[in-house]
Parts: C-alpha cells; sequence; structure tokens
C-alpha cells in the first residue's frame, strides 16, 4: 500500500500529489480495531457505581466554549464528509461548502486561540509532566485537574491537526477562484504537492482521533461529558469520582440555566 | 520526455453482442476503455496522454448502430456514425437541429468514422490537458488554465470550478435542446439518464465529463416526440468551418403556437465543462414572437453570470449574438 | 515569343506516383536490418542535463544503444546541434533509442531516468530586453553582429514601456541600416501615418515530417531524406555525417513540403547516419507530427513600429522600421532586413531606415518561411497603404500603381537595380480582370450581419540566382536525359526548368527523361531552392547546358559528316546542315558519335568552372552519350524582383467574427509563364498560406512554463479545403524578364505575401478601415473590438494571445 502519490509536474518532475486514499480505509480500520479492543477490555473490567448527577452543579464549560465546540464539530463533519466522500466515490458539488465551512472552522478557531490566550485558563489544558503519572494508571495515582492526560492530549492533538488542515487548507483556497480573487498558481508545484500532503495526512489523522472522541463520548462512563459540554455543570459527585477537587475547583452555576444556551437537541438528549 | 506516437501494447476485446460488451465493461471495471469510432481515442493512447490495458472495441455490436423510431419519438444507437445521422430521413425531418449539429463535427472524414456516442463521451480539448499534464482533470491537483497567464481563449465562461474545461461536443448541444435520454446499460441492468443529468461539471466530478459509470456502456439516445419538428436554430462559430471545435455555439428548439414561443430550449455549447441551458432566455422567450426585438431582450441575459477568463471575454458578446440570431429565424 | 515547351502545360512524370501512393518518401525506405531510432525531447523551455541513467533503457531486449549529445561532435551557439545537453525549448531532442521497432524505442524512452536543472527562459523578446529580462541562452539573448553571434543587450525599463506603448523607439537596435535623407522625405510628407504591430511565428507545417534512414557500405554514406533540393544538398550534409561528399549517396526523390524549412539539411537529418555507424545497422528515424512541431522551423515573429509618410500625391516618401524579431533559440533571423528590402522595392520610397533587435526566444526554432520577412510586412504595411489612400482620397489600387515599381525600380539599403519590374501593368491587368472599379463599390456593403470587405495586396520577394549548373545527356537510343539536381518540393519545378532544355534542344518531350532524386542518378550542382529561385536559376543551367549539348551536337555532325559545326542547326530530334538537308544525325546517331569521339563530348573531359558536385556527375555518365554540360555565366544585372498581387472581397460575419472569402484573384508578375498549371498552383497555394497566416495561423505559448499549445495540425490551423474558395481565379502579367533565356522569374513566396495582405486590407475595409496590426486577426479579435473589450493580452503579445 502506497502512503503518498506522485504526479509529474508541468515539465516532468516527480512531484508530491497528496497522500494515498488507500490510508483512508487503514485508518478507519484501525480506529475501529482500537475501540473494539478498548471496549472489550472495558466490557470485562468490572465497572463501579457511577457517580450521581444530582446535587450542586458545577461550571465546567462557560457557555461561549459550549459554542465554540459545537461549530466547531459541526463545521469539522461538513469538511470531513465533503472532504472525503467524494473520494469513496459520492459525487456531488463538494468544493464551495467545504471551503466556506473551512472559513467557519478557521474563525471558530481564531475565536478560541485569542480566547484560551486571553481569557482562559491555558494551563488547565497544557500537559505538566505531572500529567504523565496518569499513563500508569491504577488506584494510586491522584485524579487529574480540570481535564485529564487523555482529554489534554485529544485536545493537543486535535490543535496540531486541525491547525495543519486548516493552514494548508487557507494555502490551497489560495489556488482556487472565491468571491474574493482569482486563483492563481503562486504555490510552486512541489509546494502544492506537501499542502495536499499534509492536508491529506491531518486529515487522515484527525478521523481517526474524531472516531475516538466520539467512541469515548459515547461511553457509559464518560457521558456527563457529553453533557457537560451541552449544558456545561458536572454535578458534584461527577467532580469527586473524575477529578481532584484540589486540583480544579469549578464555580457552583445557579439552577435554571444549565440549558438555555446549549444547542437544543443534545440538550434535550443530555437531559 | 517523448513525442510518443505508437500505440502501446492494448488487449483489445470485439465483443458482437452488448451483453458480452457489459460483461467485459464489469469484469474489466476501470481497467477498459470502450472505444467506438476512435477519432478520440488513439490520439490519447497514441501520445500515451492516457493508458489503458484493455479496450473493448463496441463497433462489431449492430444492436447499437441504427436509427429507428420507438414509441413517444426516434432512437438512435450510440454507434450511428454521424454521417449516417447528417442523411437519416427521420432525423432531417424531425430533428434537424441534430442534423444541423452533426453536420459540422469535425471534418467529413471525421464524420464517416466518428459516432455519435463517441461524440458524446469524448474528453474536453483544453490543450493543457490533451498534453498529458496531471492537471484536476487527469487526477492531479493543478489548473494551468485558469492562472493569471493561462492561455485559456477556448475555455469556461460558466460553471468552472478548478477545471475551466469545456465540454467539445457539437452533438451534446443541439441533444441537450431536444431534450433527449441517454440509454446507458450495464450488466446491472439499464438506466435512463436525462440528458441534462447525462454531462457532469467539474465541481460534481472533476475527472469524468459524463454519468457513465466505469461498468456503463452508452447505448442510445432517445428524442422525444414533443421537439419533433420544433422551430431549430443551430450554429457553430470556430476558427475554421472543420475540424475546429466550437468558440461557442448554440442551439436552440422552440415551439411556437399562433406565431408565439410557447417553450423553447436555449443550450450554448462551448461555453462551460457542459452544454450550457440559458434559462434565463428560455422564460423571457415564452409568449413573445420569434423576432429581432424579441432576440435583442434576450440576448441580454445571454451571458449573464459569466466569469470570463483573460483571454475568452469575447465569449460574452458572441453568446448573446447567437441567441439574437436564433430568436432571427433563417436569413 | 512562340515556344514549342515554354508556356505549355505538362504532366510531370512523378505525379502518377503520388496518386497512386506508389512514390516513396524517406521514411517509406527500409534496408536490411534495419532499426528504428525515437527521441528523448526536453520537457523544459531552458535547462541543462544534470543526469542521465540510461541502464534499464539499455537493458531491454531490443534495444540496440542510445545516443547522446557526448556522442556527436560539438557546435556552436546558436546552431542546433543533432543533440543538446543543454537544450533551449520545450521539444529539443536531447538524446536518441535505436530498437528493433519503434514501440520498443518508446518503451525504452520511458524507462530512461534524466534529469534536468530548469534555466532562465521567455516566450516574448520584448520580456528578455527588460533590464533584468531572462535570457533564453546562457551566452544571451540576442543574435546579431557581422558575422552574427549571440550576445546580451537589455534596454532600460522607460525604452521598453516606451516601444509596448507604440512611441517612437529610440533603444538601442543592432541591426541598422538606411538610404535617403529620412528627415527631409517626412518633412515632405502630407501624411504621416505611425502604427505598431505584430506578427506572430508560426509553423511551416510540412505535410511530410522531416523523416531520415541512413546506413553505411562500403564507406559510403546513404541517406534518404526530405530537402527541398537535391544536389545542394550534399557538400553541407556530408561534413554533417563526417563523409567525403563523393562518399554521401542522397536520396530525396519526393519532399512533402519545406517552405523554406528544408533549404539546408537540419541538424537531426544527421543522427540516423550517426546513429547507424555507432550501431553497425541501418537507422530508420521517424518524425511525428508532434516533433515535427517543434523541429520542423517556424516563422520569426515581429513586434514592430512603422512610421510611413506619403506625398500629397501618394507617393511614399519615408518609411522608418523598427522591428524586434522572435528569433526561437537557435540560429535565425534576415526577416526585418528582407521587410525592409520589401518595403523600398513595392513602394520606392525616397527614405527608409530599418532598424532590427533580433532576440532569442525559448520557442521553436525558427528558419526562413514563404516569404520570410516580406509577407509579415506585406500583412502590416499594406492596410496602412489603404490608410494613407482614404486620407489622401485616392482609390487604393491607384496609391499602389502610383508607387509602382518598374524596370528602373531600385531596392535594399544599396538602392541597386532589378532586372525588371512591372507592377503597374500586373495592377492594371489585375484590376481589369476582377473588375476592381465595380467591386471596390460594394466595400463595407451590409447584408444582413455580413459586411463586405475588398482588399487589395501586393507581395514581393527577390526570385533567381545564378552559378549553378546544367547537365543533359542524349544517349544513342536517342532518348534526351534532363539531369536534373533540383529538388522535387511540390511545385513541379524539378521538372518545368527543364523544359528550357528541351526548348533549346527542339526536341520531342516525348523523348525527354527527367533524370532526379538521387545522387547517384548523376545530377548536377544546384540552388538551394529557397527564395522562390528555382525558375529563375535553373531555366538558366537547363538552357545553357542544352546550349552546350547543342554546340556538341553541331560539331559531332560536323566531324562525321564534314563542314564547319556552324553550318549545321537542329530540329526534330536531327542535326542536320543547313544547306543540304540529307547531311543529317538523328540524336540518337549523334551520341553515338560523340561516344566515340571521347573527351568533352561524352563526358570525358568537362570544363573547369563546373561544380564538384557536377563534375562527380559527368564522371558517372561519361561514355555513355553526348553529354552537355554549363555552369549558368549569364548576365544578371541586378536583383530578380518576384510579385504577385492579390485581389479579394470577403464577407464579414460582425456578430460571429467569422468571415468568407467570396473572391480571389491573384496576378503573378514574375515574367515569362514556363508552366501555367505550376504557376497556377503556386498562386493559389500561395493564397491558402496568406489566407492562414491572415486569420488562423500562429503560435501559442503558455508564458508561464514555455509550453507551446500548439502541437498537431488541428491545434495549428491551416486552412482547409472547405475554409477557402472552390475557385480562384489568377493570371500573369507574362511579361519576359530579360537576365532569362526563357523570360521566367519566380513567384513562390509573393504567391503569399500578396494573400496575407489582401485579406488584412480586406478585413480592415469591412470594419471601416480599422487596422489590426497584427497577424492572425481571428474570430475572437473582431467580435472583442467590435464589442469595445479591453485587449486580453499585454501590449505588442506575441505567442501569448
Amino acid at each position: 500500500m502506497e502512503i503518498v502519490r506522485y504526479r509529474e509536474d508541468v515539465w516532468g518532475r516527480e512531484v508530491l500529489l497528496g497522500v494515498s486514499w488507500d490510508l483512508l480505509w487503514l485508518v478507519i480500520a484501525a480506529s475501529f480495531i482500537l475501540i473494539m479492543v478498548h471496549a472489550a477490555v472495558m466490557l470485562a473490567r468490572k465497572s463501579g457505581p457511577r457517580p450521581s448527577p444530582d446535587g450542586e452543579r458545577l461550571s465546567r464549560h462557560a457557555a461561549l466554549d459550549r459554542w465554540f465546540h459545537w461549530i466547531t464539530a459541526a463545521s469539522f463533519f461538513v469538511l470531513l464528509a465533503t472532504g472525503v466522500l467524494p473520494i469513496v466515490g459520492v459525487k456531488f458539488p463538494w468544493l464551495t461548502i467545504h471551503w466556506v465551512a473551512g472559513i467557519v472552522l478557521t474563525a471558530a478557531i481564531v475565536f478560541h486561540i485569542v480566547r484560551s490566550l486571553f481569557w482562559k485558563d491555558l494551563a488547565s489544558v497544557w500537559i505538566k509532566p505531572s500529567d504523565l503519572a496518569e499513563l500508569t494508571g491504577g488506584s494510586a495515582v491522584p485524579l487529574p485537574g480540570k481535564y485529564s492526560l487523555a482529554q489534554k492530549g485529544m485536545h493537543m492533538a486535535m490543535a496540531v491537526l486541525v491547525l495543519i488542515a486548516v493552514g494548508t487548507g487557507i494555502a490551497l483556497l489560495a489556488q482556487i477562484d472565491t468571491p474574493w480573487w482569482a486563483r492563481s498558481n503562486f504555490l510552486s508545484e512541489a509546494a502544492l504537492g506537501w499542502m495536499f500532503l499534509l492536508h491529506g495526512l491531518s486529515t487522515l489523522a484527525l478521523i481517526g482521533f474524531a472516531a475516538l472522541h466520539l467512541y469515548f463520548t459515547a461511553r457509559p462512563e464518560k457521558q456527563f461529558y457529553l453533557r457537560s459540554m451541552v449544558t456545561g455543570w458536572v454535578s458534584r459527585s461527577e467532580l469527586a469520582a473524575h477529578h481532584d477537587p484540589a486540583r480544579w475547583t469549578p464555580d457552583a452555576v445557579a439552577s435554571g440555566d444549565t440549558t438555555v444556551e446549549a444547542p437544543s437537541a443534545l440538550g434535550a438528549d443530555a437531559r | 520526455m517523448s513525442a510518443y506516437d505508437v500505440m502501446p501494447d492494448i488487449e483489445l476485446y470485439q465483443p458482437a453482442t452488448v451483453e458480452d460488451a457489459t460483461e467485459l465493461a464489469a469484469r474489466l471495471k476501470g481497467k477498459a476503455w470502450l472505444l467506438a469510432g476512435g477519432q478520440d481515442t488513439y490520439g490519447w493512447l497514441k501520445d500515451r496522454a492516457k493508458t489503458t490495458e484493455a479496450m473493448i472495441d463496441l463497433k462489431g455490436i449492430d444492436a447499437l448502430k441504427g436509427i429507428r423510431e420507438i414509441p413517444g419519438g426516434v432512437e438512435i444507437g450510440a454507434l450511428t456514425t454521424l454521417t449516417e445521422i447528417t442523411r437519416h430521413p427521420l432525423i432531417g425531418e424531425r430533428y434537424s437541429l441534430l442534423r444541423e449539429a452533426a453536420a459540422v463535427v469535425a471534418s467529413p472524414q471525421i464524420r464517416n468514422m466518428g459516432t455519435l456516442g463517441g461524440n458524446l463521451c469524448q474528453d474536453t480539448r483544453c490543450w493543457y490537458y490533451r498534453r498529458g499534464l496531471s492537471c484536476y482533470r487527469a487526477g492531479g491537483n493543478i489548473c494551468y488554465a485558469d492562472s493569471p497567464a493561462g492561455m485559456n481563449r477556448e475555455h469556461a465562461l460558466f460553471g468552472a470550478s478548478r477545471c475551466v474545461a469545456v465540454s467539445p461536443s457539437d452533438t451534446a448541444t443541439a441533444l441537450s435542446a431536444l431534450e433527449a435520454t441517454m440509454i446507458v446499460t450495464s450488466r446491472r441492468g439499464s438506466r435512463e439518464v436525462p440528458v441534462d443529468d447525462f454531462f457532469v461539471g467539474p465541481d460534481v466530478d472533476i475527472v469524468n465529463m459524463t454519468a457513465l459509470a466505469d461498468d456503463e456502456v452508452l447505448a442510445s439516445v432517445r428524442l422525444p416526440d414533443h421537439w419533433a419538428n420544433a422551430d431549430f436554430h443551430f450554429e457553430k462559430v470556430a476558427d475554421r468551418n472543420v475540424w475546429d471545435f466550437a468558440l461557442v455555439s448554440i442551439a436552440a428548439a422552440l415551439r411556437m403556437r399562433d406565431g408565439r414561443i410557447e417553450s423553447a430550449r436555449f443550450v450554448c455549447g462551448g461555453v462551460a465543462c457542459v452544454p450550457y441551458r440559458l434559462p434565463a432566455v428560455e422564460q423571457a422567450v415564452v409568449g413573445k414572437p420569434r423576432s429581432e426585438s424579441t432576440g435583442e431582450q434576450a440576448a441580454r441575459l445571454a451571458s449573464r453570470g459569466a466569469e470570463p477568463l483573460n483571454h475568452n471575454q469575447f465569449k460574452a458578446p458572441l453568446m448573446e449574438n447567437l441567441v439574437r440570431r436564433a430568436l432571427r429565424g433563417k436569413a | 515569343m512562340t515556344y514549342q515547351h515554354i508556356g505549355k502545360d505538362f504532366t510531370p512524370p512523378d505525379i502518377f506516383g503520388k496518386v497512386t501512393g506508389k512514390a516513396k518518401y524517406a521514411e517509406d525506405f527500409t534496408a536490411d536490418g534495419m532499426c528504428y531510432a525515437r527521441l528523448l525531447v526536453s520537457p523544459m523551455p531552458h535547462a541543462r542535463v544534470k543526469k542521465l541513467d540510461l541502464k534499464a533503457a539499455l537493458a531491454m531486449d531490443g534495444v540496440f544503444g542510445v545516443l547522446t549529445a557526448d556522442n556527436l561532435p560539438p557546435v556552436e551557439a546558436p546552431n542546433g546541434g543533432i543533440l543538446t545537453n543543454e537544450p533551449v525549448f520545450i521539444g529539443d531532442p536531447i538524446l536518441a533509442v535505436a530498437a528493433v521497432d519503434e514501440k520498443t524505442a518508446e518503451d525504452a524512452i520511458s524507462r530512461i531516468d534524466i534529469e534536468l536543472e530548469p534555466l532562465p527562459f521567455t516566450v516574448n523578446p520584448t520580456d528578455s530586453l527588460r533590464p533584468a529580462g531572462p535570457n533564453a541562452r546562457e551566452e544571451g539573448n540576442i543574435y546579431a553582429g557581422s558575422p552574427p553571434q549571440v550576445g546580451e543587450l537589455h534596454w532600460r525599463q522607460d525604452e521598453v514601456e516606451r516601444f509596448l506603448a507604440g512611441g517612437q523607439p529610440s533603444a538601442e537596435a543592432p541591426i541598422e541600416w538606411q538610404y535617403g535623407d529620412l528627415e527631409a522625405s517626412f518633412d515632405n510628407a502630407a501624411v504621416i501615418l505611425t502604427e505598431s504591430f505584430v506578427t506572430t511565428g508560426y509553423a511551416h507545417m510540412s505535410m511530410e515530417p522531416r523523416s531520415v534512414m541512413s546506413y553505411w557500405e562500403n564507406g559510403k554514406c546513404f541517406v534518404y531524406g526530405s530537402t527541398q533540393s537535391q544536389s545542394f544538398i550534399i557538400p553541407f550534409l556530408a561534413p554533417m555525417v563526417g563523409v567525403a561528399p563523393e562518399n554521401l549517396v542522397y536520396v530525396s526523390e519526393y519532399c512533402g513540403g519545406g517552405f523554406g524549412s528544408k533549404i539546408f539539411p537540419y541538424p537531426i537529418m544527421a543522427l540516423p547516419a550517426h546513429f547507424a555507424k555507432k550501431l553497425g545497422r541501418p537507422v530508420m528515424l521517424r518524425i511525428t507530427r508532434e516533433e515535427e512541431y517543434y523541429i520542423g522551423s517556424a516563422r520569426v515573429g515581429f513586434q514592430g513600429w512603422i512610421k510611413a509618410g506619403f506625398a500629397a500625391d501618394g507617393r511614399v516618401s519615408a518609411v522608418d522600421l523598427y522591428i524586434v524579431q522572435d528569433l526561437g533559440p537557435k540560429r535565425a533571423g534576415g526577416d526585418a532586413s528582407s521587410a525592409g528590402g520589401a518595403v523600398s522595392i513595392l513602394y520606392q520610397p525616397e527614405a527608409l531606415r530599418l532598424r532590427s533587435v533580433p532576440v532569442l526566444t525559448n520557442t521553436t526554432p525558427r528558419g526562413a518561411q514563404r516569404g520570410p520577412g516580406q509577407n509579415q510586412i506585406a500583412a502590416i504595411f499594406e492596410p496602412m497603404m489603404d490608410k494613407a489612400a482614404q486620407e489622401l482620397g485616392l482609390d487604393r489600387v491607384a496609391i499602389r500603381r502610383i508607387n509602382a515599381p518598374d524596370s528602373n525600380a531600385k531596392l535594399n539599403a544599396d538602392q541597386g537595380p532589378v532586372t525588371s519590374a512591372h507592377m503597374a501593368e500586373a495592377l492594371d491587368l489585375g484590376a481589369k480582370r476582377w473588375n476592381w472599379a465595380e467591386k471596390a463599390k460594394r466595400s463595407g456593403r451590409r447584408k444582413g450581419s455580413k459586411v463586405t470587405g475588398i482588399g487589395i495586396g501586393q507581395g514581393y520577394h527577390a526570385a533567381g540566382t545564378s552559378g549553378f549548373d546544367g547537365l543533359v545527356r542524349i544517349t544513342p537510343d536517342g532518348k534526351i536525359h534532363l539531369h536534373s539536381g533540383v529538388g522535387n518540393l511540390g511545385t513541379y519545378s524539378y521538372a518545368s526548368t527543364t523544359r528550357a532544355a528541351a526548348e533549346a534542344l527542339k526536341c520531342d518531350w516525348s523523348q525527354c527523361e527527367i533524370v532526379h532524386g538521387r545522387s547517384a542518378a548523376h545530377l548536377p550542382w544546384s540552388s538551394y531552392q529557397a527564395g522562390s529561385v528555382t525558375i529563375f536559376t535553373h531555366t538558366r543551367a537547363n538552357h545553357v547546358a542544352a546550349l552546350d549539348a547543342v554546340a556538341k551536337l553541331k560539331e559531332v555532325a560536323a566531324a562525321a559528316l564534314g563542314g564547319q559545326a556552324g553550318d549545321y542547326d537542329i530540329d526534330g530530334q536531327r542535326v542536320f546542315h543547313r544547306n543540304r538537308a540529307s547531311r543529317a544525325l538523328s540524336y540518337g546517331e549523334a551520341a553515338a558519335k560523340a561516344i566515340e569521339m571521347g573527351g568533352k563530348y561524352s563526358g570525358d573531359e568537362v570544363p573547369e568552372d563546373i561544380h564538384d558536385v557536377t563534375k562527380r556527375a559527368v564522371a558517372g555518365i561519361a561514355g555513355t552519350g553526348l553529354v552537355g554540360v554549363a555552369k549558368d555565366s549569364l548576365p544578371m544585372r541586378g536583383t530578380v524582383p518576384g510579385f504577385a498581387i492579390g485581389f479579394v472581397e470577403i464577407e464579414l460575419d460582425v456578430e460571429t467574427g467569422k468571415h468568407e472569402i467570396i473572391d480571389y484573384l491573384a496576378v503573378g508578375e514574375c515574367g515569362t509563364v514556363v508552366h501555367p498549371l505550376g504557376l497556377a498552383n503556386q498562386l493559389r497555394g500561395g493564397g491558402v498560406w496568406g489566407f492562414g497566416m491572415a486569420t488562423t495561423e500562429r503560435h501559442v505559448y503558455d508564458p508561464q512554463n514555455g509550453l507551446p499549445a500548439n502541437v498537431g495540425f488541428y491545434q495549428c490551423k491551416p486552412p482547409t479545403y472547405l475554409d477557402v474558395p472552390s475557385n480562384m481565379d489568377w493570371a500573369a502579367a507574362d511579361i519576359p524578364d530579360p537576365d532569362n533565356p526563357v523570360g521566367a522569374r519566380g513567384i513562390g513566396e509573393p504567391a503569399m505575401g500578396c494573400a496575407v495582405a489582401a485579406v488584412m486590407c480586406a478585413l480592415s475595409d469591412a470594419l471601416g478601415g480599422h487596422l489590426f496590426n497584427r497577424t492572425p486577426v481571428t474570430p475572437d479579435v473582431i467580435l472583442s473590438h467590435i464589442a469595445g473589450l479591453p485587449p486580453t493580452s499585454g501590449p505588442l503579445a506575441i505567442n501569448t494571445f
């Protein structure tokens, strides 16, 4: 199986064309196997009682952050569908939807970065050496702060991959006609190949990470995280079960404002 | 680089029935090249700009040839030569639009060899693509024609999406105006594809110009009674009278009632990757007489939405003029 | 004068082969053990070969070997080498592979690992002339000087901008000549026109690509090629293949078109001989249509500026010409000077200045193409004549007649004489035959969307030279063998020029046999057959050879039958005593006697002044008959001009930009008509070429990567049968030239120049006198003009519109 595809440039020199889409099936298969193995292990492992969602509600995600997450998620899946479906043979006019969604994603990310840099606790998502203890597992390991190592890792990986995809996507956007500019071949054909390769590789990796993210979100013991991403809160007992209150001390939220800002469908589910 | 000129080794299949052909097409899916008159094929293969492991020669299949009357219209086998179409009385009497279009395809020699199916399914003539460059249409990631210094006099005004190549087929333009239906067959069975769905633009499929799947064969084209004996206008403007592809062509079918246009189809060739319908013109002329002044009004709508490239601005006024002429009728 | 052969149609003997397909062109020949070569050509417009790995190709079954530039003698820039390690245009041959068949050779080429380093390139001369513009060759960007060599010239930015904007050029021009007082003559002008213009280059489009087959046998090199001439090739090709001229056997019985691109042996012609020597087996190199567009030569393009002054009476007073030439990457480029020369003779201006900048570009190599320079300027200057006529209130034929050259005409920088000229008579003849007075009234007439355009155009080219040899032989069977070293370039001049010998020998055509097409048939030294020279030059050579034979017939008769040679005369294939007709020898008997007498009569002795090629030819036939051989030393008192005038009526559809040629008349002013059918076809064929140059044919290059768009017939758009009128009328002034024994002058190139000019004038006429100042004028150009759209390309864009 090839990883990279090549083509000849206008003068017959070999240049990168992009990623080999054979890898798509590999990523899908690998993600599937990983999830199945994890699910089997978890099934075999006896799960303890789940913490109660009742009681005091503590703020985990501010409304703005939840909006960011879901806008990002929506544009991400639109990008994925419009980017990948034509490759697997579903023909439709995908390009405009793709780049419009890409601009939405880019705007959301810019917003998120700015907000994270100036208004948020950046350290809470940053992986510290002490977090690595979580790798060993077992009861001796201290509970994490706001985010577990896995969550931080997922965030970090997604951040890097999305930035690569967006960065290369912007370069590729400059190569097509848009309402604001006419295309030009300003990138050399070799550089263009690199852009496509990185765009494709980051897409493939994102497919894998997105699959894991969805899987973990769907896991029964972690569904309260999904709810918290919809409604914004976790319960005091959920906090106690999964986080170290010494390392993360969220504020309580007033009751009654929990679903107002959340996308209604997901909010309903979460209830 | 070599200026290749010799046919490479290709496994040749010569089925005698449609069933055998579709069976082969299914078995060799993606690896076989369908051969009709060969007027497009041999250039690609001899230049080695495209290659194929196998070739399915459809010329031996009599069932794909000929013109016959069917309930609701006329059916033309895809392997019917363009010369036969120009000479057949059914076409001349009822669908002279198609006759006129077929009569200006390429050159007399090419019309003798070239088939309707081949003319409809031929690949675009974008010179960059024909050179064998790995552009979008060839599965690459770049367009050489649509860039600030690209030489794109012959390229698209409408519907470009990364690729700016245009449909080269004269008969496609006419068949679009005649609201033809393509009969597409494969081992999975036959399907009817309306002409407007048969041709696809680069936004949907950047490497194919038709909706034919790998295992499908264009078997025939059906012309509906609805447009038989309508008022027609076909015109092709090319650099030379012979051999050249349309800079712009127009096919118009007008259904008249009481001296007024009841319904109409206007289609331009050479301006988009597909035969380009002019719905604004079609709507604007309904209820009006076929006249200079109707033409004058409609012409303004013809090139609306055009997105000219560096060297093809002239196609916009040319389209307008051709609409004007179509409504003016024969001098 | 009444002639037996001159001015009469006849059937050239090769026509049967052409019609039946039995004619053998270079690629139709085979030899035992022959292998096939194919070329690897440059994919880059300018590059250097960095790495070449042939292992995979050479390891293939059926591959015999590879030839690279390193295996060949070096050449000095910008001469075209056979193969190169520094390709200077896309399609420049880098190496050749020989194999058992072409498919294997092509497969082998696809397995060659080659790495090229791209170098700066340009497809536009004015881009190269910019201060830091790219040079087409490492050695520089212009080709000029005496002798010409590659140099470097860049203008100041403001000079470039000024030129592109149509301002009077002030930048340095390496070529400059002038006669007369330019300033004073402009001062005397009533009307001064200033125009800048472009004529783009385009392919020669020879129907037969330049395929070659070669092999070596007993120290002799056999070459089967395609050239305009036959004997002329030998002394040039011999050193190219590395053999003494006497050991080169050259066969070119048919030439499927050359049009200037097959005058001299072209570099690739020597490839099979070198390859055959290396491999020890015959090599066929079949040139593909695409390759023919790469290496088959093309017309030089012009980016220019003209200032022309006209006196109140319509006389052209002064012309100032500035021409930047697009030379391609190799040696070329007399076009600009030729353009100046054409203006100097056609309009006889009091003063003229020509300045020219010959710039190298990374486009297909250029060479002389039918009227090189003369026809480009005809396309531009003739519409200016119309504009001047309009401003001066003169008829368009009249203004040309006012300036028409006669036998006292002067031309070129040195204002030298012509042998004769009768353009006034030719204009009168054409105007009458075409009914100019009536048709001119149709100018601008509107019929629906169609507008009538009436055009008249004039073409010129020097059309004759001298100093070549003629050779005739009469054998004892009475046959007259007319040895013609003239190539069979499609005009039948190889045959029609021998009619001058038959005329002088007063013999039946049925007794004549033309010997031509292969050097082994013993052919005399012949001209280059370019510049329309053949009919003038070789009727002379045939004439002097026939006169030599006639003199010898008389001497042989006197020796056999008594009396003095002067007592004898010839007729009816007999040499007889003037007073006693019974004292006579048939030509056959005289030939037998000549063999018996030997010496000069049988070719055992030859004149000193004939060319080595002819000496060898005579040596080959010595002792087989009576040999007449001589070098043409007849007087030639000036430039031999060839002129033609085209009259055309077009209908231009202003809604589609398309035009139809309704009616065309070509008038030749080329001395005596030697072969009416041949002349008619030259005038018509030249007409078609002219139509193509005016309206369809052009180079298109992608300036981003130097890529040529036209590598096939359909992309190059020569006019087809259905693009030209089915009837094209012709006429000839038919006034003998005093410096040719039968009165003939050449016509090939003017026949095209007059047509391109006439169509350009007609298009302009249809659009109310708008000057396009460029060739070709395609439908999009017309539509854009009518719609008032801005130009799509930059000013003076060449190769990119």
